[in-house]
């Protein structure tokens, strides 16, 4: 690997933990702790993508112990957005946004056995809600937790798409051509 | 304990949660638990072992309250033990292990160079990343940024927010490349650690121990099952 691929993983996971405070002063229920990864991998490879993810989960980790168990969503967010890049897919918001949505489905389904089987869906006050309200609609344990995971990730992965494409497409194309897989992303090579 | 080798913090970290999943419950996880807290309760240093263990403890009491509103009793003090045994070995870990301590240990048992600079670049790239998105929400702030009002209007300012810092901090890249190839540091460089930590015969019996004890504790599971 590398050094300017290596000196990117840092980055891209502090990316993911400091986006957070630009989301608590909108006031959105967003989480875009997935940025840094999606970022890293469409610029640099599924690799570095993957690094950044499991280096995120244990970097948070320090902080509240009970991201560490969601490590392998980040592992399906890095390749997914290999996939997405190889095809072009951050070329326009009107195609990320709609590929973001699909990675919003993929998530909630990798999450939803974790938070299930570890947290039995205790992972915040807003899931446990709409795991109460999921109930309350007849739905069944598992399928309560998946319809939370669904509502808590859908949109998130959709703006989180959003962002990344807006950001290649603002980076100057000098130092996109630094990084691999960049202007393939963006559909410009 | 701090004294102790880092892997053997890090195995004893582990396994705790590990024999909480794996013994019967209630009593296995209730056991797990209260011998996680008790290393919360001895943790010596900057943060007392009063301070460790109720930080641990007001962690794990939001998923008590959640547990119980949607599972019945039996059901959630299970998942309850389990989850507090994992949150409170790993806020005890935290509190005990200081990261550069780790990182001289890797390097000691000769993980790569890349390996260790990811790890300690990561911790020390998080908080400036934080400081810096603090003073663009202050600046776009000062020049008048609405970050309240409908969800559209949110969404652009949130764009507003997070797009000077990603550009930023992709900006840091070259920068940081550019130091590190400056100071050597190449595929296959070997890093002489300045004060690794002392690993004894005991604390490697201990790690094997707590690996074979979990995997003792599934495998009993296991047959007790069949």
């Amino acid at each position: 690997m590398s050094i300017r691929l290596l000196a990117l993983i840092p980055v891209a996971v502090a990316i993911n933990l400091a986006l957070s405070a630009a989301v608590d002063a909108v006031g959105l229920p967003l989480f875009l702790d997935t940025t840094g990864t999606i970022l890293a991998t469409a610029l640099a490879g599924p690799v570095v993508g993957v690094a950044t993810g499991v280096l995120t989960s244990v970097t948070n980790s320090f902080r509240n112990p009970t991201f560490l168990p969601f490590v392998a969503v980040q592992v399906l967010v890095a390749l997914y957005a290999w996939v997405a890049a190889r095809a072009g897919l951050f070329r326009s918001l009107t195609v990320a946004i709609p590929a973001g949505l699909g990675l919003g489905i993929l998530a909630a389904a990798a999450s939803t056995p974790i938070s299930y089987k570890i947290f039995g869906c205790s992972t915040s006050g807003g899931v446990t809600m709409i795991t109460l309200l999921g109930r309350k609609l007849g739905m069944s344990d598992l399928l309560a937790c998946a319809f939370s995971a669904f509502v808590t990730d859908f949109g998130d992965k959709a703006v989180t798409f959003g962002l990344v494409a807006t950001v290649l497409h603002a980076l100057p194309k000098r130092t996109a051509a630094r990084f691999p897989l960049a202007l393939r992303s963006i559909g410009a090579a | 304990m701090s004294g102790r080798h880092p892997f053997t913090l890090l195995a004893l970290a582990a396994a705790l949660p590990a024999l909480a999943w794996t013994l019967p419950t209630p009593w296995g996880a209730a056991g797990t638990v209260a011998v996680a807290l008790l290393l919360c309760l001895l943790t010596p240093g900057a943060s007392p072992g009063l301070v460790v263990a109720r930080r641990a403890l007001f962690t794990a009491a939001p998923f008590w309250l959640f547990l119980f509103l949607l599972h019945e009793r039996a059901t959630a003090v299970a998942i309850a033990l389990r989850l507090s045994t994992m949150i409170a070995s790993l806020v005890w870990l935290v509190a005990i292990l200081p990261p550069p301590r780790l990182v001289e240990a890797l390097v000691a048992a000769g993980y790569s160079v890349h390996f260790a600079f990811l790890f300690a670049a990561t911790l020390s790239a998080v908080p400036a990343l934080r400081a810096r998105a603090q003073h663009i929400i202050d600046a776009q702030r000062c020049r008048g940024l609405a970050t309240r009002g409908g969800p559209l209007t949110r969404l652009r300012a949130l764009g507003a927010l997070a797009l000077p810092l990603v550009l930023s901090a992709l900006h840091d890249v070259d920068e940081r490349a550019l130091a590190l190839a400056t100071r050597g540091l190449s595929a296959g460089a070997r890093r002489t650690p300045l004060a690794p930590p002392p690993d004894s015969m005991t604390e490697r019996v201990l790690r094997w121990a707590l690996v074979f004890g979990c995997v003792a504790a599934v495998a009993g599971r296991v047959l007790w099952r069949a």
